[in-house]
């Protein structure tokens, strides 16, 4: 957890992880200039800028596609949660990938005239009506602005000066971002090409996102329609404690509202909202650490009694009470006033 | 995943399985990401074999026309007469002080070639010696070939020729408007001989002159024109009006 907004805070993971893209943007672009340089038919190269440009674009695509396959694969297995932790860190490259692709666009295929490049770029082709004119290159300006915007507020720092619901709903504009440069590459380079190569990679890719999202989706929908047994008087059942693993949570679905996460810390049982303040993610996943429920995705950490983040932080979330009744665990799906401190139900005859 | 392989980003250790998972992810991605490049670049359509040498400066001599395009009409590249188009070093046509034409200069500048097609980028421009003898470097009359039905592209010659590689396409749509609109030569290429094809007709209204930005909006998309085919000394034009174009 990072408190002081430090630009980064370094572990080996982090730089093993930003180490790895590094080389992966190296050896991606580097084996499309040898491809298109070394492989060419003789006196049929292309210019190395024209290479690049391409070369750059292909990446930044290839990159964001990676980006959004993370979160869903996430969701499906806890495997892939390590890629997720420095997601923003392939967003940053992404965009800045995509702005030299857009700078090189710019200065080649818009500079050297009488016409202001930026004039060029936004007015010169005026074909929205038509699909094969279609000026495509409008909508990965609209692409990149919405990378630009992200890249910017992709530190902890925003999340807190926005807020975890604004940050979250500036940060889905991915989506947008890649559809728009989705119907960018269909609509301008897909269109010069005569293998079908690009279609199809094009199209797998946003395919393939598309499909794990709605599979990811439909496990997190068919959990929701599991709703924890409830009782007139607002408890709801969760079941055997030592059903619960150590250190670990069962997750419960109220009729309404959040679900609960209902954590076994040895014979004590604690129950927090299941939705972490920093990024919503699910802290049922997590695990308790150093007496605080830690979330899977970017270690954000709260006691379970009260739901405050350690000292210095201060982020909370809601608690809620909890009792054992003939052996069953239940849980209040009304969360306790908010900083107070709740109890926990104690297993009978555990060791604590 | 066990219970003491939780994965927590900020500290200092990374879990055994998680290093190895990562490892193999890692390289998978880096090694897919390679393969993806590489056969993204592979699988690209011909270019041709155009191409701008600005290394190597030459100066030739010949006749200066204004129209429809600045041209020079020089034996200087191989002896025989040659028509030369004539460009700035951008995407401007090229400005030549007006006295010139219709006379011998010696224009210096970088070449542009394409199979037969040349192109000068020209750096400047001098009166030749008197004496220079014009005679055979008129241009003739155009010699009328035919209706003709055409499907291809609209591009600037320019960086067909060269200039740009590849020069034609979606991608390439406003580098051929700005070529259009700052009045370099336009020319068509039929459809599926954009990239390795070597010679494009120039292309002109049915007066023979030169379109202006009135085809500004066709420029590089894919279009069918009928028009006549003419020739020009070594210049095949296709004249067309600008109604018989169509975007297909």
């Amino acid at each position: 957890m990072a408190h002081g907004y430090k630009i980064i805070q370094w572990t080996p993971f982090k730089k093993s992880y930003d180490a790895a893209l590094l080389l992966g943007v190296l050896v991606f672009i580097s084996a499309y200039l040898v491809g298109a340089l070394a492989f060419a038919p003789q006196g049929e190269r292309a210019l190395p800028i024209q290479v690049a440009l391409r070369a750059l674009g292909a990446c930044a695509f290839s990159l964001l596609t990676l980006i959004l396959l993370i979160g869903p694969l996430a969701r499906l297995s806890p495997r892939f949660l390590p890629l997720l932790y420095n997601r923003r860190h392939l967003g940053v490259t992404c965009f800045l990938l995509a702005l030299i692709h857009g700078a090189l666009v710019l200065l080649w295929y818009h500079g050297f005239s009488d016409l202001n490049p930026f004039v060029s770029l936004l007015a010169s082709n005026p074909s929205y009506d038509s699909i094969q004119g279609f000026p495509f290159e409008s909508l990965g300006v609209i692409a990149l602005l919405i990378l630009f915007v992200m890249a910017a507020t992709s530190h902890d720092f925003w999340n807190n000066v926005l807020g975890p619901n604004m940050w979250k709903a500036l940060h889905m504009l991915v989506y947008w971002a890649y559809a728009l440069i989705v119907a960018h590459v269909m609509l301008g380079a897909v269109q010069g090409e005569k293998s079908p190569l690009h279609a199809i990679v094009v199209g797998a890719s946003a395919a393939l996102i598309a499909l794990l999202h709605v599979v990811a989706g439909w496990r997190e929908t068919r959990r929701d329609t599991k709703l924890a047994d409830a009782k007139n008087d607002g408890w709801l059942r969760v079941g055997p404690p030592n059903d619960i693993p150590n250190s670990r949570a069962h997750i419960v679905t109220p009729p309404e509202g959040e679900r609960i996460a209902v954590f076994r810390d040895g014979a004590r049982i604690y129950a927090i909202s299941n939705v972490c303040r920093h990024q919503g993610g699910p802290l049922g996943e997590g695990r308790i650490i150093d007496g605080c429920v830690t979330c899977p995705w970017h270690g954000f950490q709260y006691r379970p009694q009260d739901g405050k983040a350690p000292a210095p932080f201060t982020e909370r979330i809601a608690v809620y009470r909890t009792r054992i009744e003939d052996g069953v665990v239940f849980v209040h799906s009304d969360p306790a006033p908010s900083g107070e401190e709740v109890a926990p139900s104690v297993i009978a005859g555990a060791q604590q | 995943m066990s219970k003491g392989e939780f994965f927590v980003g900020w500290s200092a250790e990374t879990h055994r399985a998680d290093r190895r998972f990562l490892l193999g992810a890692g390289l998978g991605l880096i090694a897919g990401g390679g393969v993806l490049g590489a056969s993204l670049a592979i699988n690209r359509p011909p270019i041709g074999d155009g191409i701008w040498d600005q290394g190597t400066p030459h100066t030739l001599r010949g006749i200066l026309s204004r129209a429809p395009y600045p041209i020079l009409r020089t034996r200087g590249l191989d002896g025989d007469v040659r028509t030369v188009f004539l460009a700035s070093s951008g995407k401007t046509a090229p400005e030549i002080d007006g006295r010139y034409f219709d006379h011998g200069a010696d224009v210096s500048g970088t070449l542009i070639t394409r199979g037969r097609n040349a192109m000068l980028a020209v750096a400047d421009v001098q009166a030749a010696p008197s004496g220079f003898d014009t005679a055979d470097l008129a241009a003739p009359a155009a010699v009328d070939r035919g209706p003709v039905m055409l499907v291809g592209e609209v591009l600037d010659a320019k960086c067909w020729f060269g200039a740009m590689r590849p020069g034609y396409g979606k991608a390439h749509k406003a580098c051929a408007a700005l070529c259009a609109r700052g009045g370099l030569p336009l020319a068509f290429c039929q459809i599926g001989a954009c990239g390795d094809g070597l010679d494009a007709p120039l292309l002109l209204n049915e007066n023979g002159l030169a379109f202006g930005r009135a085809v500004l909006p066709l420029v590089a998309d894919p279009v069918m024109l009928q028009g006549r085919l003419a020739a020009v000394g070594d210049v095949l034009q296709v004249r067309a009006s600008f109604n018989s174009i169509r975007r297909l």
